[in-house]
């Protein structure tokens, strides 16, 4: 497991600021009143092409694998969460941005459990 | 030479530092001492690429690195002059490796089966210069066997490979095909970025 504060520091860095940007092209792009599946597709593509960021931003300086893995995820379910909201109901931007990238460190979180289970020598 | 790595290496190779050298290197350099601390005799070291793992070789080895990128290996050279121990860099592509049969009692290898076009054939050229019963030690990222890391990895693979490594390799795998016995494989992050170690057969098996 990560206990150097640089990096845990880039880890919540870079979830948060992406699940945040997916949010906020997710739900400024998805209109209230659209179908709610459509609304996902469009914000999970959305989070993904966000994501692309995360390589050309943040592995620089934070890892190459570490970043690219959470942060994908992260882009894509904030991007699909706030797509599928924003087709139910008028979302304000700040919002959208605010639960993205708490969704971006929820998946951050997930990633970092998963991989404490994983870690070490294998069979 | 296969020359279309070698080109796509040599284009890589501009702004290879710059993605590579700082985040990467800082978040895996505990791990690749712990691994790079194993040398010992004649070892070969592929693909040396920049020369960014040379600051983790343990000094005083006999090392021959090899890449199949020029561009690459001039700016390693500057790294590979300041290497305490013997450091040899040579231009050569694993497929068509020109040393000679039982000549090296380990292969190190850093981020490399993701880009070697034909892995196996790559695989058994190494087994071919190691001694009989040598080390084959890897630090890897391959592909993962768990949703959704595998589908991530398998949907940047195609755009990936274009400029760099493929992301969804199985060089575990790969490794057994090409005859060695899998002695360790450690998880360093998810099942994706992995450090394999392995042996060569320790003698010809009898027709």
């Amino acid at each position: 497991m990560e206990k150097r504060l640089y990096f845990i520091f880039g880890d919540v860095l870079s979830n948060a600021a992406i699940g945040g940007l997916a949010g906020l092209g997710a739900a400024g792009l998805v209109s209230a009143g659209w179908n709610m599946l459509i609304g996902m597709g469009i914000g999970m593509i959305v989070g993904m092409g966000v994501s692309f960021l995360a390589l050309l931003v943040f592995c620089p300086f934070f890892g190459a694998m570490e970043v690219m893995l959470p942060t994908m995820l992260a882009g894509m379910l904030a991007g699909m969460v706030l797509g599928m909201a924003a087709s139910m109901q008028t979302l304000g931007l700040s919002q959208a941005a605010g639960v993205g990238a708490l969704i971006g460190i929820g998946a951050m979180l997930a990633v970092f459990m998963f991989n404490a289970k994983l870690q070490g020598e294998v069979g | 030479m296969d020359l279309v790595t070698k080109e796509k290496w040599d284009h890589a190779a501009a702004a290879f530092d710059l993605m590579s050298a700082y985040g990467p290197e800082k978040r895996w350099a505990p791990r690749k001492r712990e691994l790079f601390s194993q040398m010992y005799g004649k070892v070969l070291f592929l693909a040396v690429g920049t020369g960014l793992d040379i600051q983790f070789f343990p000094s005083d080895q006999d090392i021959t690195g090899i890449d199949i990128s020029t561009k690459m290996l001039e700016k390693a050279q500057p790294r590979a002059a300041q290497y305490q121990g013997k450091l040899e860099l040579l231009e050569m592509d694993v497929h068509e490796l020109t040393l000679a049969d039982n000549t090296f009692d380990q292969v190190f290898t850093s981020c490399t089966f993701c880009s070697v076009p034909d892995p196996i054939r790559g695989l058994e050229a190494l087994k071919r210069v190691l001694k009989p019963g040598g080390q084959l030690c890897m630090f890897e990222h391959t592909g993962s066997h768990y949703f959704p890391f595998n589908m991530l990895l398998n949907m940047m693979t195609p755009l990936s490979r274009r400029f760099g490594p493929d992301m969804n390799r199985e060089t575990v795998q790969n490794v057994e095909r090409a005859g060695f016995s899998v002695t360790r494989v450690t998880n360093v992050f998810l099942d994706v970025v992995k450090m394999i170690e392995a042996e060569a057969p320790s003698s010809e098996a009898p027709a």
